[in-house]
């Protein structure tokens, strides 16, 4: 190994000592830290090519079977019913996936690896820390989900053209449709960053994460129990898909406003994080 | 400069540290010593502001570790294992340590080259060696120009050429004034690099001073005599109130007297064929030391044999 032959003894004095005044953490510093980490490992690019590819191949999908629907004499008229930025966004729990398995690993891959001690040894009063991996956490989210949305928008468009289903840039439907993926985007990566940092270990974070962002829907949709379809109600992804209508049609069932889902999801995205920062402080590293 | 008053760590029933209180001085090495599971790491960690202690406090530089404002520039660490993600670079990780306190990208450059890593920095960390691994929690140590350097294992996995590149970069630190705290299970490199030790077991101090001072204050020594007829000899020793042992034949290891009165027994007692009086090596006063203290002990009978091969070495 002659790339490892040690240098002379050096003390650690070397031609350009830290100036004293200059070197301290700030918050700025800690952020650019998380960047770095974030972007320096192979993980973040698959979680982030992974949610682009997942949400643009649905919408193809979707968009691929309205052939199928015109065909159906049952479904057709269905057609007429729907909007174009819903095709387009039919992805966005596949996208909750990926995006929640990127939150958790940002933190458990850290307690996996022995990393966070280092971290921690850096920044002792570790909340920034957290503050700093939320804050990149959402500038990646709201960037795939650009990146996702303006995909799947445009290869969409020969399909969703022939039923006149391309949104309108101008019509409010639209946004709020495409701003409902993004909010539900970010609460879920949050959430998940949250249960990362107070479960620690990454099994536990992803089933726990997943399992309430996901799969507690469809299991509970066996128990017809009116306080059961209830909690349904303000569980994620429901609470999301009433988010991500254009409120042109009145949505039915259990379904929660469209400002109560706002405040559910600020919930999901809220108070995970904030129980972490609390334990966060206390417990040993 | 390192202070630990009254710090005390338990999980649960078990006690990990107790009550150790203890003054690490600038400008030396202090060696940190003890079996497996004596509380070394965890004491380190409650330096470092990673662990909170049950009760007591310790201090770096004067404040609690978590209160300074630049930690980085106050104690440098390597702590047990690799606290490293796998998947990212040497040098990312070192830059995303430097990006928290603002450090220069030329900081980083300089550590990597002081701790003869340049060759494999944009490599990952998941495919290095023990060695390099150590290297590059050193580079890390380092980054911050810290006032105080604590090292766990340092030498863990290092060639030799690391090893001695170890000593002479602590010995360097130490010399310009700064505080070094380290610990290994190396007994010979710590005799060779440590001024002062710090000799823990089951969480509570069992030795503490200047190492020639801690090794004098267990074993006294012993002689060493060769004789064709060591059963006379041993008897008459013994008579003399020396203790005796025979590690193996013709060969006796007296200890409890001087060499000199081992030679006029002898000389009235038949042949010598060799005398050696001997210092106690680090080892052999560590063994001595932490005999009960042993957390976690394999149950063989190799042991005495093992030593003194050590001995012959």
């Amino acid at each position: 190994m002659s790339t490892l032959t040690a240098d002379p003894p050096t003390t650690s004095h070397a031609a350009t000592p830290p100036a004293a005044a200059q070197v301290q953490p700030t918050f700025a510093g800690v952020v650019r830290g998380e960047w770095i980490k974030l972007l320096s490992l192979r993980s973040t690019w698959w979680a982030l090519a992974s949610t682009a590819a997942v949400i643009t191949l649905v919408a193809l999908a979707a968009a691929a079977s309205l052939n199928a629907m015109a065909d159906d004499p049952a479904l057709a008229p269905g057609i007429e019913q729907m909007h174009g930025a819903e095709v387009i966004s039919s992805g966005f729990h596949f996208g909750m996936l990926t995006i929640a398995v990127l939150g958790a690993l940002l933190i458990t891959g850290e307690y996996a690896t022995g990393l966070i001690r280092s971290t921690f040894a850096a920044v002792p009063t570790r909340i920034p820390v957290l503050a700093a991996k939320a804050l990149t956490l959402v500038v990646l989210t709201a960037a795939v989900t650009l990146v996702s949305v303006t995909l799947s928008y445009f290869l969409t468009m020969p399909r969703l053209s022939q039923y006149d289903l391309v949104p309108a840039l101008d019509d409010p439907g639209t946004w709020r449709v495409f701003g409902g993926t993004l909010y539900s985007l970010i609460s879920a990566a949050l959430f998940s960053l949250g249960v990362g940092t107070l479960l620690r270990s990454t099994a536990a974070s992803l089933t726990a994460a997943l399992t309430v962002l996901l799969l507690l829907p469809g299991i509970l949709s066996f128990i017809r129990l009116d306080w059961v379809e209830t909690i349904v109600s303000y569980l994620p992804l429901p609470a999301s898909s009433a988010l991500l209508t254009t409120g042109a049609v009145e949505t039915q069932g259990a379904y929660l406003s469209a400002q109560a889902s706002l405040i559910v999801m600020a919930a999901y995205a809220v108070v995970p994080i904030a129980a972490a920062a609390v334990t966060l402080h206390r417990r040993d590293a | 400069m390192i202070e630990a008053r009254e710090l005390t760590k338990r999980y649960g029933d078990t006690t990990a540290v107790h009550s150790l209180s203890f003054t690490i001085a600038p400008g030396t090495v202090t060696g940190f010593l003890g079996p497996n599971g004596a509380g070394k790491s965890t004491t380190m960690r409650m330096i470092m502001g990673l662990d909170r202690p049950t009760s007591g406090t310790v201090t770096v530089n004067g404040k609690p570790y978590r209160q300074h404002r630049a930690p980085l520039r106050e104690v440098g660490a390597l702590l047990e294992a690799s606290a490293v993600h796998p998947g990212r670079s040497a040098r990312s990780h070192l830059r995303s340590m430097a990006a928290t306190h603002n450090i220069k990208a030329s900081r980083v450059s300089e550590v990597i080259e002081m701790t003869g890593l340049a060759g494999v920095a944009t490599k990952r960390v998941g495919g290095f060696s023990l060695g390099m691994g150590q290297r590059l929690g050193i580079a890390a140590a380092l980054l911050g120009d810290p006032r105080t350097l604590i090292l766990d294992e340092p030498v863990n996995g290092l060639d030799p050429e690391g090893v001695q590149w170890v000593r002479q970069l602590v010995r360097a630190l130490a010399a310009e004034g700064r505080t070094v705290f380290l610990s290994s299970h190396l007994m010979s490199e710590m005799s060779q690099t440590a001024d002062h030790l710090l000799v823990i077991g089951r969480g509570r101090i069992i030795a503490a001073g200047p190492v020639q001072q801690v090794i004098d204050s267990v074993a006294g020594g012993a002689v060493r005599v060769r004789s064709p007829r060591a059963g006379e000899l041993a008897a008459a020793l013994a008579a003399d109130g020396a203790t005796v042992t025979s590690p193996e034949a013709g060969m006796l290891e007296v200890s409890g007297t001087t060499a000199e009165h081992v030679g006029e027994v002898a000389f009235r007692n038949g042949l010598l064929h060799e005398l050696s009086p001997r210092r106690a090596s680090l080892e052999e006063a560590y063994m001595s030391l932490t005999q009960d203290a042993v957390e976690y002990r394999a149950h063989t009978t190799t042991t005495t044999s093992r030593t003194a091969k050590a001995e012959n070495q």
